[in-house]
């Protein structure tokens, strides 16, 4: 589980091209679409679904849902393994 | 009557306002020439790294020129100031990496297709600036002096009390921009008219 | 002070002339079906013209040189616009195109060869560019004064209009054609499906459970003539553009601020430059895509510049789907026909209002009162607002 939140913490700096930020600065909980948190907005959004299906092969086939998953990477790694299993 | 009063260009290698060199490209770093001036300049605005180069050079350019007119954001309505930008390959340099992203990378990238139009440059330094005034983009032939000074001319006489102008030629390597603004509300010494607009451009006359 | 126009021309979704258009619209006959003519997206809603590239080069003649979809198509409505003019001597005519496309199709082909890694020829991408497809739609007609394209996204062709009429007004041209143009590419397919804002179904504006927007393709043009120019060519005035204006949305790359703030401003304004006041404005075009966003923050501003007055309105996108930067001009001719035939055109799919806004579009087709003055709206990505003013009167 570990591996999985440190992984996506990689590849959402590299799919959405935040620069200056290294993983060590994405709190596993911290709001990712909250100013305080990383400040995504609603096309960062789109980016995480393609994330998820460029590095986990699942498809998020309504945007709604992401809502929901991608508050933080906490939920996103719980989203995955949902999916998953 | 009304005057250019700050300009920035922006080549290959060189970045400069009112005519002075502000920054120099180092081409042995590995980071991209925009982005040196980004960091040299000391800009904050995270959402720069999200830009392609076209909202990049239009961001840099604009910045720098307020930073260079202090009084700018305080002397105008905000719409009051009107924007007009042209290039010759519209957003080509953009559009190749997003043909890029479905055609190899797997999935079109919606980041990358947000910026295949050219006018997003004008959409971020609105965002940036809380700015409504009018705003256009036009891809000509080449540089067109005559163009910016008749749409200009329109604009100064229909409701704006500025006008942002800007030539962004951005492809590849291939950089020429010159973003320039023009006031009617504070005394300047170069005339708005298309010589001067040719002249201060340092584009060949084609 | 109104402008003249004394012709129009349009192809789209819904027929290849002026005539085919109106004759769908009467008939309530969408053009939005599957794929049929683009190699891609099988399944998937769009509304294309039904006409394929060979045969638009033959009708039109435009000889061997490779040439894009998007120069076919804005070529055909550019002609039936200017109809029978003439090129007179001291005459100054132009041309305003917009394009959001550009030669996209021929730069699709293009990067496979690219991608061959054999040295490309970055000159092919100065064809690529939209100005390029203007050129070859002012050289269909031999016009080689003014010749300009805007590209400005989906108000991109209510731009060309707006730059066309004050032209005239500042006494720099005579006579301009002024519209815009686009075709389906698979460019613009993989980019709206990976914004997620297409709708599987056809699409239904300014409706509760709409949820996205069909492409469509087309292109539409107008003639735009001052009064010296008229005395020379003898055309009838077809009716006036009488109003124009552009605002920044400033909020967001893609998406429209909750408070329709730059449409606010765009409406607003282009209504005072007309002179027309509000009770007076017979119907609305709307941009109305079918998107979430787009038709709670239009409907926004329809309430904030006519409060509880809102004259009737309607998209007509679900006839013709979003063609882009052809929209603002499409919708413009559509607005002329309306006045011409006393019409106001359905939006189709429409059942439930927007919960928050409440407002209900026209539903049926109405023939019975004049139409007199039209307002049409186009609002494109980058918060690029637009708005016109079209009426019977100068």
């Amino acid at each position: 589980m570990e591996n999985l939140k440190e992984d996506l913490k990689k590849q959402i700096i590299e799919q959405l091209n935040l620069e200056d930020i290294t993983p060590a600065d994405i709190a596993d909980d911290a709001l990712l679409f909250d100013d305080g948190g990383l400040g995504l907005d609603s096309i960062d959004a789109l980016e995480l679904i393609v994330l998820l299906e460029k590095f986990h092969g699942i498809q998020v086939v309504n945007p709604e849902e992401g809502k929901v998953a991608f508050r933080s990477v906490d939920t996103m790694a719980d989203y995955i393994l949902k999916r998953k299993s | 009557m009304s005057f250019i009063t700050t300009y920035c260009h922006i080549s290959a290698d060189q970045c400069s306002v009112n005519g002075k060199a502000v920054s120099a490209r180092d081409r042995a770093a590995s980071e991209s020439w925009f982005k040196q001036i980004y960091k040299e300049q000391e800009l904050v605005y995270p959402k720069f790294y999200k830009m392609d180069s076209l909202s990049q050079a239009g961001f840099l350019a604009s910045e720098l020129i307020k930073r260079e007119n202090k009084g700018l954001t305080g002397r105008y309505k905000d719409d009051e100031i009107a924007m007009l930008f042209a290039n010759q390959s519209s957003s080509a340099d953009t559009d190749l990496r997003f043909i890029n992203s479905y055609e190899h990378n797997g999935a079109p990238s919606p980041s990358l297709f947000v910026y295949t139009l050219p006018n997003i440059v004008l959409g971020e330094i609105a965002i940036v600036n809380k700015w409504y005034g009018e705003n256009m983009f036009a891809v000509l032939p080449k540089f067109a002096p005559g163009f910016f000074a008749d749409y200009g001319q329109i604009l100064l006489s229909t409701g704006a009390k500025a006008v942002l102008c800007g030539w962004l030629g951005v492809l590849g390597d291939n950089i020429e921009v010159f973003v320039w603004l023009v006031e009617s509300e504070t005394n300047g010494s170069l005339n708005f008219n298309q010589e001067n607009v040719l002249k201060l451009s340092g584009f060949n006359p084609a | 002070m109104g402008v003249r126009i004394t012709g129009i021309g349009i192809v789209s979704a819904i027929g290849l002339t002026v005539a085919e258009n109106l004759q769908s619209l009467r008939e309530s006959k969408s053009g939005i079906g599957p794929v049929q003519i683009l190699e891609e997206a099988e399944g998937l809603l769009v509304g294309e013209v039904k006409m394929s590239n060979g045969a638009l080069q033959n009708e039109l003649q435009t000889g061997l040189k490779a040439i894009s979809r998007t120069s076919l198509l804005g070529l055909k409505a550019a002609k039936e616009a200017w109809g029978e003019s003439k090129h007179i001597e001291n005459i100054r005519t132009g041309i305003i195109s917009a394009t959001s496309v550009g030669g996209m199709d021929r730069t699709e082909d293009f990067y496979k060869a690219y991608l061959a890694g054999t040295n490309p020829d970055y000159q092919i991408l100065k064809t690529h560019d939209s100005g390029n497809t203007t050129e070859r739609i002012a050289a269909g007609l031999g016009i080689s004064g003014y010749i300009n394209t805007l590209s400005t996204a989906c108000s991109s062709g209510a731009n060309a209009i707006m730059l066309g009429a004050r032209l005239l007004l500042s006494g720099k041209l005579d006579r301009v054609l002024v519209g815009g143009s686009d075709a389906l590419t698979k460019f613009t397919i993989n980019g709206f499906r990976s914004l997620m804002i297409y709708d599987e179904q056809w699409c239904r504006p300014f409706d509760e459970t709409r949820s996205g927007l069909n492409l469509g393709e087309g292109a539409a043009f107008l003639l735009l003539e001052n009064e010296r120019s008229i005395g020379l060519s003898g055309n009838r005035t077809i009716g006036y553009v009488n109003g124009w204006a552009n605002a920044a949305d400033a909020y967001h790359q893609t998406a429209s601020s909750p408070e329709g703030k730059g449409a606010t401003l765009a409406i607003t304004n282009a209504l005072r430059k007309s002179g027309i006041q509000l009770e007076d404005i017979s119907y609305i075009n709307a941009h109305g895509t079918g998107t979430k966003n787009n038709d709670l923050s239009e409907s926004v501003a329809l309430k904030n510049v006519f409060g509880e007055n809102i004259p009737p309105f309607s998209s007509t996108k679900p006839f013709t789907g979003h063609t882009l930067a052809a929209a603002g001009a499409i919708e413009a001719v559509f607005s002329i026909l309306a006045i011409q035939n006393k019409l106001i055109f359905p939006n189709l799919n429409f059942q439930t209002p927007i919960a928050e806004t409440g407002l209900e579009p026209a539903i049926a087709m109405q023939t019975q009162k004049s139409v007199n003055a039209v307002l049409s709206n186009s609002f494109g990505f980058g918060g690029n607002n637009s708005s016109l003013v079209f009426s019977k009167h100068g």
